[in-house]
């Protein structure tokens, strides 16, 4: 089987940490965002991954051969050369997905972090026997993105609506879809929207269905949601595979601590932290609702909570950090520090307090 | 006794490196900053044509530590340019301002220079070199500097420094410090004889048996994690570690200049430097400046450089202060005012620029106004690569990163 993953273009939401790094390699749960949904293919038997991009495909490339080796499963690159919306892709990546099985193939959104039920998907579209099946999600305020307006026992997709004003449901486009080959042939090698052209045209030939997303889902495009969904993977990953998550005296909630990392005495670490590879936590430090990527140093006596500190950075001894500060890679909190949602770009050191939100560059 | 024709002089500009010079972004993010273009040409470019006015110029070294690749085309284009051969020496590690010219001092040495020039890429000034090599064979010492004189309030940001009215000896040098010394201040630039890698090699065998640095300083557990490089013998400040030490011992000297100088630290700066080099370009070489009365080119104000390759509309209005560079197409009507404007950029018809740099291959709306204000609290308006700013759209004193389309006016704000 094979997979399409829309990678697309800059990441810039996710600045600073997308300036060291392409999106889908930005670390998530200690692991690279793209790799959640390549092991979640994997598992269902898909053979090659398609990524459908339009930046730095050099950096993305030498990672890829990395997963390839490990995972066993050939990854290739489909490059835009102009952004082609969420469907032209699609056909740009044409040759690749079809292979005279007709099977279906998968196509994620990278930005997305679910449970990925792949298996009860490709279920649900064997049953249904239609063209296309798309995964929805339930959401709070679904006027902020496109709602799906479906039959709810059979889940046949009546309509799509962008934003509605007034309330006509309450499932959204959770950016997960299982299609036929035919699909291909009803989508232009041109900038095409998805939602606005070509899943329209296969709901009125009665040939789309949705099936509800049981678990959560997010998407983690930007740091506010990048740490909300933490906590939503954490806690599925509890009920799942508890085992994988970290326990003992120093440790309060979910929690996820690389083997290699290092962790000090008299620390609380948690809720919903995530402490990457090679990390170093000296002692008396306070840690919650918040990631600490590769090789990170956190001082003695620290606190951090609801920030993202990125690679190779160091918190200085009794610096607090918290409410959205975000720190790009090598960044350096001098000792005794209090950052108030600062983003610092890559390669600074900070010398004095940030007070209120602000950027540094 | 060897005649002044025979000695080589061989001159070593340092360029920084990645990490240093984050105030220089976000123009930095994709480019490193000595390549920046001012008044049309690298921020490099300036002092390397300065230096091929020393007599017997043999060599320019650039040292820095960007990976050598980042100025590989730029140093073969610019040796055939100026017909002077030009190479990047890359640094492995941090050596500090000294540390750096005594790490490559064999390279150096193998022309036989009798007098090696050290400049700094981010300094704007006229480069007097000539007069200063004259004056450094009379005066006789190790070294001299140029120096300039600034406004007391404004001297505390760099070397200050006490010179003798007479005989020009450099008495008394500190850097930055709190309370006011002088008004005389350290250019950055600075011509020696080869007994400099000696005095350097002096001061860090020094430190070594000491085993600690002059000044009593409270270390951060940051400084403290970082390898010993700055107690060890490679890292060797020129300013604190050659200048300070010397001074009053009738080794260093000073030679001033009564032209224009700044530091093109931030992107602010490299908008008003740019003013300055082409003003001088007026001076010194007016034919690579533009003109232009509306008829069959646009109307030309105060000093413009437009790159051959750039389209302007004659029914443009363009200066004073503007650069446009290769490929940029100036639609009509387009209003310029103290600006950059960089390679492949478009302007649509009846926009307006002022006090802004504008990134490559970023596009400007119709009717849209790109405004900075110098004394605000971002300062000039920074667009970055690949900015489209949408129609009738108004971007004031903001920075904007690459990449990034403004459908909404903005003001006094960094978009990441």
């Amino acid at each position: 089987m094979k997979a399409l993953i829309l990678v697309g273009g800059f990441g810039t939401r996710l600045r600073p940490l997308t300036l060291s790094f392409p999106k889908p390699l930005v670390d998530f749960a200690n692991k690279p965002m793209i790799l959640h949904q390549i092991e979640a293919l994997k598992a269902v038997g898909v053979d090659e991954v398609v990524l459908a991009i339009n930046y730095q495909p050099e950096v993305m490339l030498n990672f890829l051969k990395d997963f390839e080796a490990k995972l066993e499963i050939k990854i290739t690159c489909s490059q835009e050369t102009e952004p082609m919306g969420t469907a032209g892709p699609l056909a740009l990546a044409r040759d690749k997905l079809v292979d005279g099985s007709g099977e279906p193939f998968f196509v994620l959104n990278s930005d997305v972090i679910s449970e990925y039920p792949l298996r009860e998907m490709i279920e649900f579209h064997k049953a249904h026997g239609g063209e296309a099946s798309i995964m929805v999600t339930k959401v709070d305020e679904p006027s902020k993105y496109g709602v799906v307006v479906m039959e709810e026992t059979t889940g046949k997709v009546e309509k799509f609506v962008e934003k509605p004003k007034l309330y006509v449901g309450n499932k959204i486009n959770a950016g997960i879809y299982l299609l036929n080959p035919s699909v291909l042939d009803k989508i232009e090698l041109r900038p095409t929207s998805i939602e606005k052209e070509t899943f329209p045209k296969i709901a009125a030939a009665q040939g789309l269905y949705a099936m509800v997303l049981p678990g959560f889902w997010m998407d983690i495009g930007q740091p506010k949601d990048y740490i909300t969904g933490l906590r939503l993977y954490l806690d599925s990953l509890r009920k799942k595979s508890p085992g994988k998550l970290t326990t003992g005296a120093h440790i309060v909630g979910n929690v996820l601590v690389d083997e290699t990392a290092k962790i000090g005495e008299g620390c609380l670490i948690g809720p919903d932290v995530a402490i990457g590879p090679g990390c170093v936590v000296e002692s008396g430090v306070r840690l919650s609702r918040c990631t600490v990527m590769r090789g990170v140093r956190i001082k003695k006596h620290a606190c951090v909570s609801s920030s993202i500190i990125g690679w190779h950075s160091t918190v200085g001894q009794w610096a607090r950090i918290e409410n959205m500060t975000i720190l790009g890679e090598d960044v350096h909190v001098g000792d005794e520090i209090y950052t108030n949602g600062g983003v610092v770009l890559p390669h600074k050191e900070i010398k004095s307090n940030i007070l209120k939100p602000e950027i540094v560059m | 006794m060897v005649s002044s024709m025979d000695e080589k002089v061989v001159a070593v500009i340092m360029v920084g490196g990645p990490t240093k010079g984050t105030r220089f972004r976000p123009l930095s993010l994709n480019i490193p900053k000595p390549l920046f273009p001012i008044a049309g040409q690298p921020m490099v470019h300036h002092p390397i044509s300065a230096c091929k006015r020393i007599p017997n110029l043999a060599q320019i070294y650039l040292v820095g530590f960007y990976e050598e690749r980042e100025f590989a085309l730029y140093v073969s284009a610019i040796s055939n340019e100026l017909k002077v051969p030009v190479r990047y020496l890359r640094e492995d590690k941090p050596h500090g301002s000294a540390g750096g010219l005594y790490h490559f001092r064999n390279l150096i040495m193998e022309d036989d220079p009798s007098h090696i020039f050290l400049l700094n890429c981010d300094v704007c000034c006229s480069f007097p070199l000539p007069e200063m090599l004259e004056a450094h064979r009379k005066y006789g010492g190790i070294g001299t500097l140029l120096v300039i004189k600034v406004s007391p309030e404004s001297a505390s940001q760099f070397g200050e420094l006490v010179a003798d009215p007479v005989t020009n000896e450099l008495l008394h040098y500190t850097e930055k410090p709190e309370t006011f010394v002088s008004d005389r201040i350290n250019c950055g630039v600075y011509v020696f004889t080869p007994d400099i890698f000696t005095a350097i090699r002096d001061v860090s065998s020094q430190t070594k048996d000491t085993g600690k640095s002059a000044t009593l300083r409270r270390v951060s557990s940051v400084e403290a994690l970082q390898p010993a490089t700055r107690n060890s013998t490679d890292f060797v400040r020129l300013d604190q570690d050659i200048l300070s030490p010397l001074a009053g011992k009738k080794q260093l000297y000073t030679y001033e200049t009564m032209d224009f100088w700044e530091q093109i630290k931030s992107p602010g700066m490299s908008l008003r430097c740019s003013e300055l080099y082409l003003s001088q370009f007026r001076l010194t070489s007016p034919q690579v400046l533009a003109s232009g009365d509306g008829t069959k080119s646009a109307i030309v104000t105060g000093d413009v450089f437009i790159h051959p390759s750039a389209k302007v509309h004659p029914t443009a209005k363009i200066g004073p202060n503007v650069s446009i560079s290769a490929n940029a197409r100036v639609g009509p009507g387009v209003r310029l005012i103290s600006c950059i404007i960089l390679d492949d950029v478009e302007i649509m018809e009846n926009a307006v620029v002022t006090n802004a740099i504008v990134g490559w291959k970023s596009s400007i709306g119709r009717w849209s106004r790109a405004e900075g204000v110098y004394n605000s609290k971002l300062g000039v308006t920074i667009l970055g690569d690949s900015v489209a700013v949408e129609d009738e759209v108004v971007v004031t004193s903001s920075i904007v990163l690459p990449n990034k389309t403004l459908n909404v006016s903005v003001q006094d704000e960094i978009i990441l």
